[in-house]
């Protein structure tokens, strides 16, 4: 499987540099669904310049990115190009590996509730073989890396790359089960951009399944590897932040990069769903909705580690999802990463409802993002409106999305109990319907 | 300049034309005019009586004439324009007739129509210019010496709050109404069949019609011009930043161009002789080697002053902290057992 993984990397590669000698590249830079005020090669640059200057790259406000990232360019922004490169293809083998190793546990686990006789005895065309499950981590790197979404990021030069390899590592190292990896990789996704703090649920739930402790509040090994779990990762945000502190000897990255991030004082339109409501929302409440909008995204973790604390990968693919979605400045190469995984969940494909619709409702609004912005701020016969009504159909799109491979997902978990051929109590035929 | 676009404004263009007029035949050249109309009345497809612009009913007095030269027309009577006029930042391609070449002996006389409100004056129906604005562009005129004195007249609602930021000397300020109060129009003719003239406007051209260029009359009479029962607004003056007593002041000083002539009846006669002329202003005897350019600015000197950046290196705990971190959970990972390879 290497050699296949290894053209594709190629090809890849190919297509990147290709977009980077052509003059589409300083057109994509400019694109603000690729580049937010987080994550802007421009700012990044600006940043490092201000260094250069002697003063602080946070003085006013340019750079949000954290001082771990100045670290990492100062002494490679000659090759950015080549870092971004590396970036993408070191996060499409880590998926590739997470994804192998994933399959492997799936299809353990099959095989044991087979034996165990959980499932209804008409299931068989439900079941999985290793023969479909071959070529699936192939298809996820592949997806990734040449995915339009990942190019324009790369193009872009958009840090959102450099989180997209830290949160592929962090997936690797749990799936491989190393704890202290995977709490590393976690607090260095965290430190950069706050959201993937929901993910620890997630992570938690499958070390605790690798480790075959029962998830049930009163059992002691279940809050000893919790706290475990939860030490490891604190203690290393701690420490990576404390040695942020060390690097230009003074905490105001702080406020620069999570105050940002969790007031959004930067309302540049972007793919999310934060600019419209506060550009147009009085001072009075802005405080109140910041506050709303914020507990958005960290508030769907609970309900869903109660449903699906027996698949934490999948569960893990849904935040994922939920995070670039609701985040506050969101942009395409977060997508990327959750589209990745769509492959792994390629199975669910025959209870999938709206997969048509959906498809070309998000085809259709990445062309119409370009066009709307063009009439908006070029043209000026269309208004913010227009942009931020495709927006919402964008957002609109990917959380059907999300929602239908939800429902799909236990749909089929339901019939793998409860067998294919549904019937009521009195014979006839049922239909599964999701409440 | 009348900012007024559109058929029933046909009042500012004939106010606007009526102060052209008497200043045109008081003497002031077009060449020391910037005439800004924002609508075209005598050829607009509206009018009755093409090519005519009249200022009192019953088409006494045609106003537009044969040599009217209009400098900003149409859509080029803009704020950005107006402001540009006034303090002189054009673009270097503006021909002449379009800019004020004035300098700080000469007298100018601003007269603005159209509508206005509480601080403002509103262009062609889509911008405004505030008091506050016009206050800046007069300063900023002050202060590049491009007036002497200023006498500046407005004829629109509530024209006096145009006046009320004015805070750069030598300027002298008439409105046609106080803030609060509309200004009123005229008389309406029914042949054309729009109000003709504003009542201000309308009874200062009365005035204008009986000035020549020799009249003695002061600012005084001016500010008399329109009682509040001809003209139902209370007219409004300014003069605190003026600094000759309006007494004093002609009118002929902004209307007209009056040159003082000094008729003689001696004759002056010019020496041809230029020689004791040059006597008088000695030859330096010194001869003192000529400047080169070079040792007059010492770029070498210049180019050594600015200090070298020092480039912004991270410090080195930082970068130690970090790789013995990254070392110690490479180690934890993988185990001890790695150590023997490294060293």
């Amino acid at each position: 499987m290497a050699a296949p993984l290894v053209l594709v990397v190629l090809v890849a590669v190919t297509v990147r540099a290709a977009l980077y000698r052509s003059s589409l590249a300083a057109f994509i830079s400019e694109r603000v669904e690729v580049a937010s005020p987080l994550n802007a090669w421009k700012r990044v640059v600006e940043g490092l310049a201000l260094l250069d200057l002697g003063i602080s790259p946070y003085s006013g406000a340019v750079f949000h990115e954290t001082p771990l990232i100045i670290y990492l360019f100062h002494f490679v922004i000659e090759y950015a190009e080549l870092v971004f490169m590396i970036t993408d293809v070191l996060t499409a083998v880590a998926l590739y590996l997470a994804i192998q190793d994933f399959n492997k546990v799936v299809f353990k686990k099959q095989k044991l509730l087979i034996e165990l006789d959980k499932y209804a005895p008409d299931v068989a065309e439900l079941i999985r073989t290793p023969m479909e499950m071959h070529y699936i981590p192939l298809k996820v790197a592949l997806v990734y890396l040449l995915n339009p979404y990942t190019v324009m990021s790369c193009v872009a030069k958009s840090t959102c790359a450099i989180n997209n390899t830290v949160l592929a590592f962090f997936i690797l190292a749990t799936i491989k089960g190393s704890a202290l990896l995977s709490a590393v990789f976690l607090a260095l996704a965290t430190y950069q951009s706050l959201y993937p703090l929901t993910l620890f649920a997630p992570a938690l739930l499958y070390l605790l399944q690798r480790q075959f402790i029962p998830i049930k509040p009163k059992s002691k090994s279940f809050w000893l590897y919790t706290m475990q779990y939860a030490a490891l990762y604190l203690c290393s945000l701690v420490v990576i932040i404390c040695l942020s502190f060390f690097l230009l000897n003074s905490w105001d990255f702080i406020p620069s990069v999570y105050g940002f991030i969790l007031s959004v004082p930067d309302l540049t339109p972007n793919i999310g769903l934060f600019w419209y409501f506060f550009a147009e929302m009085f001072e009075h409440f802005s405080l109140f909705f910041v506050c709303v909008f914020q507990i958005n995204v960290f508030f769907y973790t609970i309900p869903l580690a109660i449903k699906l604390k027996e698949h934490p990968m999948f569960f893990m693919f849904v935040q994922l999802a939920i995070i670039s979605i609701f985040k506050s400045y969101p942009t395409v190469g977060d997508i990327a990463l959750y589209m990745a995984f769509l492959p792994v969940w390629s199975h669910l494909y025959r209870f999938l409802r709206n997969i048509f619709i959906l498809s070309c409702v998000l085809i259709a609004c990445s062309f119409l993002f370009p066009v709307l912005w063009h009439l908006w701020i070029y043209a000026g016969s269309a208004n913010s409106n227009f942009y931020y009504a495709i927006t919402l159909t964008f957002n609109i799109g990917q959380i059907l999305l999300v929602s239908d491979y939800f429902y799909a997902f236990l749909r089929r978990e339901y019939y793998l109990t409860h067998g294919l051929h549904l019937t009521r109590q009195d014979g006839t035929e049922a239909m599964l319907v999701l409440k | 300049v009348c900012t007024s676009r559109f058929w029933f404004n046909y009042r500012h263009v004939a106010n606007t034309l009526s102060v052209y007029r008497s200043v045109k035949r008081l003497g002031i050249p077009d060449s020391h005019i910037v005439l800004m109309l924002a609508d075209d009345m005598a050829c607009n497809p509206r009018n009755p009586k093409p090519a005519t612009v009249f200022s009192h009913k019953n088409m006494e007095l045609n106003v537009y004439g044969d040599d009217v030269e209009v400098d900003y027309r149409s859509y080029e009577v803009t704020v950005e324009n107006f402001l540009r006029v006034l303090t002189g930042r054009i673009p270097p391609s503006t021909p002449r007739s379009k800019r004020l070449l004035s300098d700080d002996r000469s007298n100018i006389l601003i007269y603005m129509t159209g509508h206005g409100g509480n601080g403002f004056l509103k262009f062609q129906d889509s911008e405004e210019i505030t008091n506050v604005e016009l206050a800046d562009a007069f300063e900023q005129m002050w202060q590049k010496r491009r007036y002497n004195e200023l006498l500046f007249i407005i004829d629109t609602c509530q024209g006096a709050s145009m006046y009320e930021r004015f805070y750069s000397p030598n300027i002298m300020a008439l409105a046609s109404s106080q803030v609060g109060e509309d200004s009123l129009s005229h008389q309406p003719d029914l042949g054309i069949g729009v109000h003709l003239m504003d009542r201000y406007t309308f009874y200062v051209l009365e005035f204008l019609e009986e000035i020549h260029p020799a009249s003695q009359t002061n600012m005084n009479d001016l500010f008399q011009v329109c009682p509040k029962s001809l003209c139902v607004s209370t007219p409004g003056h300014r003069t605190d930043l003026f600094q000759r007593d309006p007494q004093n002041v002609l009118i002929t000083d902004f209307f007209g161009s009056v040159r003082k002539v000094e008729i003689t009846t001696e004759t002056i006669s010019l020496d041809r002789d230029v020689a004791g002329f040059e006597s008088k202003f000695p030859r330096d005897e010194v001869a003192t080697e000529p400047l080169k350019y070079a040792e007059q600015l010492p770029v070498a000197q210049i180019i050594h002053q600015k200090p070298k950046q020092k480039d912004w290196h991270p410090p080195g705990g930082f970068i130690l902290g970090l790789w013995a971190l990254i070392i110690m959970v490479f180690f934890k990972t993988y185990g001890i057992k790695h150590m023997k390879h490294i060293f």
